[in-house]
């Protein structure tokens, strides 16, 4: 069991290497920032959520409210290192999810406040939706990079075991 | 082995994001009980709820009441559409002032507009929220009487009612295709 081990206080620090701890870093900032405003302004994320037109109404409010803390336990724990697999596999989903809810909008001419670091409460936007989903895209390639190494780390360990 | 072994991490990971998530869950709806003003669970997110000011009036125009303002050029009408869609086709007495960016169209409004003018924003489709931001922020500046004409630009061409297209004949040169210059020219409403 020690070869793949998670949490923090199992010497992880060493294992990750200095791309994955970037990697960990950067989204692990990305996600604590993009939590703060939503955090503070739920009703307004809630808006935005609304605004995009994707989820049923009764899912709205629900998600307005524990989706930033979702990113901030998210950034917190890749920031510490902690639960290394989940917040690569959730960190991933999620930024595939906002992407997929992007484009869609993109796609079906709706354009919207992204909703992404800033809720609507700050005021319009001007930006275009193509370039939220090229950001999200950017965000992406660390997140990619944390998932399959993970994935590979556990294709390694089931090989070693077998052998 | 192997698969048993890979299916472990599989579910690790799996438990690692099923804790995260409900962890949230509950931080999420313990902070909102906390909160003075917390959100409804469930909400209501019809118009009709949404476009209620705070003293209770509706802000939602009937296509009726609109056609008569209109008509009668007794109501400023504000496209909130993008530029493109707007030169595309709008409402005959509406002008266009997008709510994406609108900073900067506020010289089309502030200072044009008088306070206490009848004020109908538009945009297109069911769900589309620029009319109803649009109408907030010009409530927020302080104009008096704005409402919102839901779905308005779909109704308005299905009703049959006068519109200015870029085909069209009248109106051409008020049709504005960069959203910067040219925007008062041969608008047919006056606000004297």
């Amino acid at each position: 069991m020690a070869d793949v081990q998670t949490g923090f206080f199992r010497r992880q620090w060493q294992q990750d290497g200095p791309l994955g701890l970037i990697a960990r870093l950067i989204l692990g900032v990305i996600f604590i920032y993009a939590s703060m405003d939503k955090i503070a302004h739920p009703a307004a994320f809630a808006k935005d959520i609304y605004n995009y037109q994707i989820l049923p109404e009764v899912l709205i409010n629900l998600t307005a409210l524990a989706l930033p803390w979702l990113e901030l336990i998210l950034g917190i724990f890749l920031v510490i290192g902690l639960f290394r697999e989940g917040t690569a596999w959730m960190v991933t989903l999620l930024l595939i999810v906002f992407f997929g809810a992007m484009v869609f909008n993109l796609a079906r001419g709706l354009d919207i406040h992204c909703g992404c670091f800033h809720t609507s409460a700050q005021g319009t936007d001007s930006a275009p939706m193509a370039w939220y989903v090229f950001r999200d895209g950017l965000f992406l390639v660390p997140a990619f990079y944390l998932f399959f190494r993970t994935v590979r780390e556990q294709l390694q360990a089931a090989r070693g075991r077998a052998s | 082995m192997k698969t048993e072994r890979l299916g472990k991490n599989i579910w690790r990971a799996a438990w690692q994001s099923g804790a995260m998530v409900v962890l949230a869950m509950f931080i999420g709806l313990l902070v909102n009980e906390g909160r003075s003003d917390g959100l409804a669970l469930v909400a209501d997110w019809s118009p009709e709820v949404r476009l209620t000011t705070d003293a209770g009036d509706s802000m939602v125009v009937s296509l009726e009441e609109a056609e008569r303002l209109c008509l009668d050029k007794k109501a400023v009408f504000l496209d909130a559409r993008p530029p493109e869609e707007y030169a595309r086709g709008h409402i005959s007495c509406a002008k266009n002032v997008p709510w994406q960016g609108f900073e900067a169209y506020m010289d089309r409004v502030w200072g044009v507009i008088p306070e206490d003018a009848w004020i109908v924003t538009y945009c297109d489709g069911e769900a589309c929220s620029l009319s109803e931001d649009l109408a907030k922020e010009l409530m927020a500046l302080g104009y008096k009487q704005v409402k919102v004409l839901l779905n308005g630009w779909t109704q308005w061409k299905e009703a049959g009612l006068p519109v200015e297209t870029r085909d069209g004949d009248r109106q051409t040169a008020g049709i504005e295709k960069d959203g910067t210059s040219s925007h008062h020219r041969g608008h047919p409403l006056q606000y004297s």
